[in-house]
């Protein structure tokens, strides 16, 4: 099942949600809307689902035109972000509820339905839960409960809104990784919805990064990672250092070294440079095209090793990460001064937002 | 001023607890008042009712005009309350699962009959179907009668009562958004479906406390019904009109009888009311907080 959003755009009254959105979803993928909030991707995945109407463009499934079609006759699951559990019925009856609604001449034998329900309750492993209410489950079962609701129906879509969302660390990544084998086993296409770049990263084949209801840039984890296309989706991956620059003659300089600026730039000009805090190498004395500052923090919490540094002459600290033995070998300590450079950074001209 | 700062035995005390001479006096001054104001009528209205014993209470319910009155009461809240459920669930499900246009308006023009005088409530339907009404003339040409007879009584009880069950449910629904209605429509589910199987059992706890609360007005109802009934008697007196003119005709033991009826259906609103809450605590909890 492909789904194409051709120019769709969504306004409410006298706020524009979307703007000219085009997007593919290939069959069998697991496909990531990422942005922060407002940036218009519930708005989107609500929009394919057919539970909001877009004032422009159109959806297709397959192919096909689905505008004219109401949600129920869309074949997606929905998978809501406060799982929209129905509080008054059991679990099972909730499972099953998909299948029980069905006009006569679809609907299964009772006992069948029954039968149906439980064995997915037995995939998201809740089948000794079947009698209880969802008031008497964790937030983790219930979203488990809430996609085994989905499924029911069995579609040829899943969409999920923040499905992780309301979860706790350890929970979260586990159902990520359940998630991301279900998707592959029932050879589902599925859309997601998240905030947080890791689990879009982790868990999508492609991650399509958004903002004030536009689309940033569509890649997979990799190319978002390694070659964002905007310094906001530089931003919004990941801690990043930003420095203001220079650019004369296409270039700019970043401590002392010089970097091209991309070709659909202005020659001259105020613009930033993206460093990750990854790229900051770090070492104990002078190096050709490094600059000197001194080290105001150290976090040493796990396998990284987080420095903050002062360079001079700059209002913000640098950040740098180090692996935990570079940071023993450098015999880095508070006060110390460094050496720092970087031969990756990435020029974007200032725009104003 | 200091203030006196009574340590328990820990010899901490929670900064939300007064102390016990202001939890005494809060608490007492409580009970008082509901003392006077709900027990001592209550206890009055059964004694009095039951002061020349039971043969005599009883002989109150014998009277003809009695059961008419107590009939026409039960058939105007049998034709009230239904309405107002139907009315009630329309409105709220309008106001707490649509956007559109004049919103706030009919959310006041639902609490209306809270804010004025059931007596006035009364006089707007006598103005406009009276015999000197708007409506009056066409009315009398089509020998349609709505003042001092049933339809009129019908109108006034449901125009007092609309706003109780319209006004329990809005804040349980709009609390409840309509994610789960969503959720019953991407599963297949039809618009009629999903409202028999998903938003009426989710308000259904409400519902019934908005029913019983209905009930008990319209079954109570005085200001509204004493304009537009005429005071026929055994024919327009509801149960209400009916005790005011036993006692103003002295009849005291009828008129606490009668009474003690209307207070005995009140007490069984607020049995069955304690009843739900014990069983069905949790699921009540949303509409019972803002009582």
């Amino acid at each position: 099942m492909s789904i194409e959003v051709r120019n769709v755009a969504k306004q409410f009254d006298g706020f524009t949600a979307l703007h000219d959105v085009s997007l593919k979803v290939e069959p069998g993928e697991l496909l990531a809307l990422l942005g922060p909030s407002g940036s218009g991707k519930t708005t989107l995945l609500r929009i394919i689902a057919g539970l909001d109407f877009p004032t422009g463009g159109r959806v297709f499934f397959n192919g096909e035109d689905a505008g004219h079609r109401h949600v129920g006759a869309r074949g997606v699951g929905f998978v809501f972000q406060h799982y929209a559990l129905f509080r008054h019925m059991t679990v099972l009856d909730n499972v099953a509820f998909g299948l029980r609604v069905k006009p006569r001449q679809q609907r299964l034998p009772r006992a069948e339905i029954v039968e149906r329900a439980m064995r997915l309750l037995q995939l998201v492993q809740l089948d000794a839960f079947a009698k209880r209410y969802p008031g008497q489950l964790s937030g983790g079962q219930r979203q488990r409960v809430a996609l085994a609701r989905a499924l029911a129906i069995e579609p040829r879509v899943l969409l999920l809104d923040e499905p992780f969302g309301a979860l706790d660390a350890k929970v979260r990544k586990e159902l990520r990784r359940w998630l991301r084998r279900l998707h592959d086993e029932m050879q589902l296409t599925s859309v997601f919805v998240t905030h947080d770049q890791e689990e879009a990263l982790e868990l999508a084949d492609r991650v399509v990064v958004m903002s004030n209801g536009r689309i940033e840039q569509i890649g997979s984890p990799t190319e978002i990672y390694d070659r964002p296309a905007s310094s906001f989706v530089y931003e919004f991956l990941g801690d990043v250092n930003k420095l203001p620059v220079t650019v004369e003659s296409r270039e700019a300089i970043v401590w002392s070294r010089r970097f091209p600026v991309g070709d659909d730039m202005p020659e001259e000009g105020v613009a930033s440079a993206y460093v990750r805090p990854e790229d900051v190498e770090v070492s104990a004395t002078a190096q050709p095209g490094s600059v000197p500052a001194a080290v105001s923090h150290i976090s040493a919490l796990g396998p990284i090793v987080r420095l903050e540094l002062d360079l001079e002459g700059q209002g913000q600290p640098i950040e740098a990460e180090l692996t935990r033995r570079r940071w023993h070998e450098l015999d880095i300590k508070r006060g110390q001064h460094v050496w720092l450079s970087t031969n990756r950074a990435r020029i974007f001209i200032d725009q104003p937002r | 001023m200091a203030q006196t700062i009574q340590p328990t035995e820990t010899g901490f005390r929670r900064p939300t607890e007064e102390s016990s001479l202001a939890r005494f006096l809060i608490i007492g001054l409580t009970a008082l008042f509901l003392l006077t104001f709900l027990v001592l009528p209550l206890v009055v209205v059964f004694t009095e009712a039951l002061g020349q014993g039971l043969s005599a209470y009883l002989a109150a319910f014998a009277d003809e005009d009695a059961q008419a009155a107590i009939r026409l009461t039960l058939l105007v809240a049998a034709i009230a309350v239904p309405a107002n459920l139907v009315f009630g669930v329309a409105a709220a499900w309008a106001i707490a699962k649509f956007e559109f246009k004049g919103k706030s308006v009919l959310l006041t023009l639902i609490d209306l009959p809270f804010s004025i005088s059931p007596v006035i409530s009364g006089l707007v339907f006598v103005l406009l179907f009276g015999a000197e009404g708007w409506l009056g003339p066409f009315l009398q040409a089509h020998n349609i009668e709505i003042i001092f007879a049933l339809p009129g009584i019908v109108l006034a009880t449901i125009f007092v009562t609309f706003p109780f069950i319209a006004r329990e449910l809005i804040p349980l629904m709009m609390e409840q958004g309509t994610e789960d209605e969503e959720a019953a429509l991407s599963l297949g589910a039809s618009g009629w479906q999903t409202f028999w199987r998903i938003t009426l059992p989710n308000i259904r706890w409400g519902l019934l406390y908005g029913v019983l609360l209905c009930n008990a007005r319209a079954m109570g109802e005085f200001g509204a019904v004493s304009v537009v009934s005429g005071h026929i008697r055994g024919l327009t007196n509801t149960m209400p009109l009916h005790v005011e003119i036993l006692y103003n005709e002295y009849n005291l033991v009828a008129a606490f009888a009668v009474a003690s009826l209307l207070a005995l259906l009140a007490l069984v609103t607020l049995l069955i009311k304690t009843v739900l809450e014990v069983r069905y605590g949790d699921e009540l909890a949303a509409s019972v907080r803002r009582h």
